[in-house]
């Protein structure tokens, strides 16, 4: 009986690999992988680029023709260094975390389609959010691995405080996708929304523009319709998502785990070489999925002018060119977010743990719980009055753009109030009674003048 | 465990649930750490991130400067006291040589006390630019201390048309300074003030209205006046905590009796007041810089004096304002060509005195936060 069982699950396991699905998951996988791997080397030469003309310096030069190679040079010599590692770590786990750290990064592309007709096969994952929320929360595992098997004090800070700033930004980062879901259960005629990534995309055609014009707006418009992106109708979830996507990512200013003035390098202290370049590789490519998932929900992911007309046509020429011209609008998109990450870097300075803790539980849920609720009563009142989808999305659009406005003004009040309460006790307990400033000021005049 | 008198009351760790043990962290910080400003080390111990307690250790950067200086002829000793507080070498040097020019009876002719001014304020500048840059960049702002370091270089290149050198720069000399501005000097320091005007009101845009900035360092590391006075706090610490008190204006010395200084006193006591006060005070300087180039005076740029100097036999303290507080040089002379003792009292040294009473308490972030307002130079701390 057990060698019949064994015997089926082999040729399963068997006919599962010699399948052309399984060679579809290789080529899809190499893809992405590759794709991780140059955006991570493409960004990391942008960001040196882009920040040293903001600090005004030139930043890498002599490396190939104007710097372009830096970033190749430096894989090259990380690829060579050796392995080192500190005594007493925990060996396995140190050498385990950065894959733990990579691999989820990785997995999240998945749900990515790139264009009309690349995707993972059956691009499926029709449990796009969810899936991506999952593989962006394991990410944490591999850092808390790192700082913990390191036995370095500043890892062991690093990789404590990551956890705890990972997991609170989760939330907000989640509940601000909710508001896109409701919009697209609404605007579905059967009342029933989606998480798949590829749906939403599709949502942010609009019906508006039915393509039976002229061929030149035809092919202009066909399936770009910026006035139909969700960041119309939540802008402010937009910028909640994408503050979120900062703390997730630990990118400045929420880059505490890897604090370089007081921790030293956080929980990558310890690691050098490869294993470092992987941390590094798995950053970026964070950088990269959190980006791509905002442009997809918020920006329409890789819809733009000709990309519908062209794949509608049927031809596989034109179909071949509609999906290149898709990939480009994508990575564009892609790589516009990236820019504003690397803007944020170079401008901002680094909040405080307390304050970053305070930011996610007492600025960013109560607001992404709030527009859940705003939303839903906007459909309820507009629904109840029996008005079109359209005038929802409008009042729905008016009503965020406010709150994004009001958010922007607010939120910098609240975050130094905050503090201060919070601080309030350290003060107090070092401020003692004292009244004779005046007088030690004209003590010190009166000795000044004998 | 390091002794340490002024060890806190122990946390209260009775809140702790059934169970769960906690217990108090020893964490080294430095000598080789990105944000202890050079080779400080702190010894600290935290309870989960608050800082219980923190020992300094200072002493990894000595040099015997003191000594060093006993063991030169006195002009010579000038060329070492560049390197106590390496990034005001100017004003080192013009304590030095006030305070042997003190012992001597000297006073240097109007032209080179004018000269010291300007060059002591644009050093300030320098100074309080590395002091605001790096400050930056302890909280995490990188942009800052570039942009910071790109001003202080139009500096060093001004200094390097003077003395020829950029760094110790070797300028001063008993009863004047060493050459006269080269051709053009005054109008290239002219313009690059108004470039630095335009720099300062681009670098406030970025740093001093920011929310974060202000979140981090508002309310955290207070002083009052009467604790900085009792720890002998001087220069913009002490005016940030609202004491008003600048020996430029105070004990006037050199040209500082006939230009009026405004000092830049704030009442908060925290580490933005410090952080503003400095800001300010670069606001301050050039405007005497530009006071000193109008006024300018034409004559002589030194008293002859003797090439071997034997000061008389006697002691004598002297104090400038340094760009981080009361830089004083003790001298005694036993009448030959070498100072019998040559005592500095860097401010650095004094100041760094209350940080271990002004972390207690605080979060471990505020450690750099409040490290970096104090802007010590372990070269001087250390000396």
């Amino acid at each position: 009986m057990r060698i019949i069982i064994a015997d089926d699950f082999l040729t399963q396991l068997i006919h599962g690999i010699i399948s052309w699905q399984f060679l579809q998951f290789i080529v899809a996988f190499l893809s992405f992988f590759g794709f991780v791997l140059t955006s991570a080397v493409i960004l990391i030469l942008a960001e040196r680029k882009i920040m040293g003309w903001m600090q005004d310096r030139v930043g890498p030069v002599h490396t190939g023709p104007w710097g372009l190679l830096q970033t190749v040079a430096d894989v090259g010599k990380l690829l060579m260094k050796e392995d080192i590692h500190a005594s007493k770590t925990d060996k396995s786990l140190f050498w385990l975390a950065p894959s733990v750290f990579l691999a989820p990064v990785i997995a999240a592309f998945a749900v990515l389609p790139f264009s009309p007709y690349v995707g993972i096969p059956g691009t499926a994952l029709a449990t796009g959010i969810v899936y991506y929320v999952a593989m962006s929360s394991i990410d944490v595992v591999g850092i808390v691995m790192a700082g913990w098997s390191s036995n370095n004090k500043y890892s062991l800070i690093g990789g404590l405080r990551s956890a705890a700033q990972m997991i609170s930004y989760e939330l907000p980062l989640v509940l601000s996708l909710v508001g896109i879901v409701m919009l697209t259960s609404v605007l579905a005629n059967t009342g029933i929304g989606t998480i798949s990534i590829r749906d939403i995309q599709t949502f942010q055609s609009s019906s508006l523009y039915p393509g039976k014009g002229i061929g030149f707006f035809d092919f202009i418009f066909q399936g770009f319709t910026p006035w139909a992106w969700f960041f119309l109708v939540q802008p402010l979830m937009l910028v909640i998502y994408y503050t979120c996507g900062l703390a997730e990512t630990n990118r400045a200013p929420f880059d505490l785990p890897e604090a370089e003035s007081e921790l030293v390098a956080g929980y990558l202290t310890e690691y050098s070489g490869m294993r470092w370049a992987l941390f590094f590789l798995g950053e970026y490519g964070n950088m990269t999925i959190v980006s791509a998932i905002a442009s997809y929900l918020f920006l329409g992911g890789f819809s733009g002018p000709g990309v519908a007309y062209l794949t509608g046509l049927g031809s596989l020429g034109w179909g071949f060119l509609g999906n290149i011209l898709g990939i480009i609008y994508f990575v564009l998109k892609v790589y516009l977010l990236c820019f504003v990450f690397i803007w944020v870097r170079s401008t901002l300075p680094r909040l405080r743990a307390d304050q970053l803790m305070q930011f996610a539980w007492l600025i960013l849920i109560p607001t992404t719980l709030l527009n859940i609720l705003v939303t839903g009563m906007i459909y309820l009142i507009v629904n109840g009055l029996g008005l079109p989808t359209l005038v929802f999305q409008i009042v729905l659009g008016v009503v965020n753009w406010i709150g994004f406005f009001v958010f922007v003004r607010i939120v910098a009040r609240a975050t130094v109030a905050t503090t201060r309460r919070a601080q309030a006790p350290a003060i107090r307990a070092q401020r003692q009674p004292f009244a004779a400033v005046g007088q030690i000021a004209e003590r010190a005049t009166t000795v000044a003048q004998k | 465990m390091v002794a340490n008198s002024n060890r806190g009351p122990a946390p209260d760790v009775s809140e702790a649930p059934e169970g769960i043990r906690s217990q108090e962290m020893l964490l080294n910080m430095g000598p080789q750490h990105p944000s202890t400003h050079g080779v400080l080390r702190l010894v600290l111990t935290l309870e989960g991130e608050t800082v219980v307690d923190c020992t300094p250790v200072i002493g990894y950067l000595h040099r015997g400067i003191e000594k060093i200086l006993e063991n030169r002829p006195i002009m010579g000793g000038i060329r070492y006291m560049d390197n106590a507080d390496y990034l005001s070498p100017m004003l080192n040097e013009t304590a030095y040589a006030g305070a042997v020019e003190q012992l001597m009876g000297i006073e240097p002719p109007r032209r080179a006390q004018y000269i010291r001014l300007l060059t002591n304020e644009l050093q300030r500048i320098a100074s309080h630019l590395v002091a605001i840059g790096t400050y930056g960049l302890d909280l995490g702002a990188f942009t800052p201390v570039l942009w910071c370091f790109r001003d202080r270089e139009g500096i060093l290149s001004l200094f390097e048309a003077l003395g020829g050198s950029r760094f110790n720069v070797n300028y001063m000399r008993v009863g004047g300074v060493l050459h006269d501005f080269p051709k053009n000097w005054l109008k290239e320091c002219e313009t690059f003030l108004d470039q630095l005007e335009k720099n300062m009101a681009e670098l406030e845009i970025l740093l001093t209205g920011n929310e974060i900035f202000e979140a981090r360092t508002q309310g955290v590391g207070y002083i009052d006046p009467q604790q900085a006075i009792a720890y002998g706090i001087t220069g913009p610490m002490l005016r940030a905590s609202g004491v008003n008190w600048d020996l430029r204006v105070n004990r006037p010395y050199m040209a500082y009796r006939e230009v009026k200084v405004n000092p830049q006193v704030r009442q908060e006591g925290d580490c933005f007041a410090r952080y503003k006060v400095r800001m300010q005070e670069i606001w301050e300087s050039i405007r005497l810089c530009r006071v000193a180039i109008d006024q300018m005076p034409g004559g002589p740029i030194g008293t002859r004096t003797p090439i071997a100097l034997r000061p008389p036999r006697g002691e004598t303290y002297f104090a400038i304002e340094s760009s981080k507080g009361e830089l004083g040089v003790y001298f005694i002379s036993d009448g030959s060509e070498y100072p019998w003792r040559a005592k500095l009292r860097g401010p650095s040294f004094v100041n760094l005195q209350i940080l271990p009473e002004l972390l207690r308490g605080h979060k471990m972030s505020d450690t750099v936060a409040i490290l970096g307002s104090i802007d010590i130079v372990l070269g001087e701390v250390d000396r």
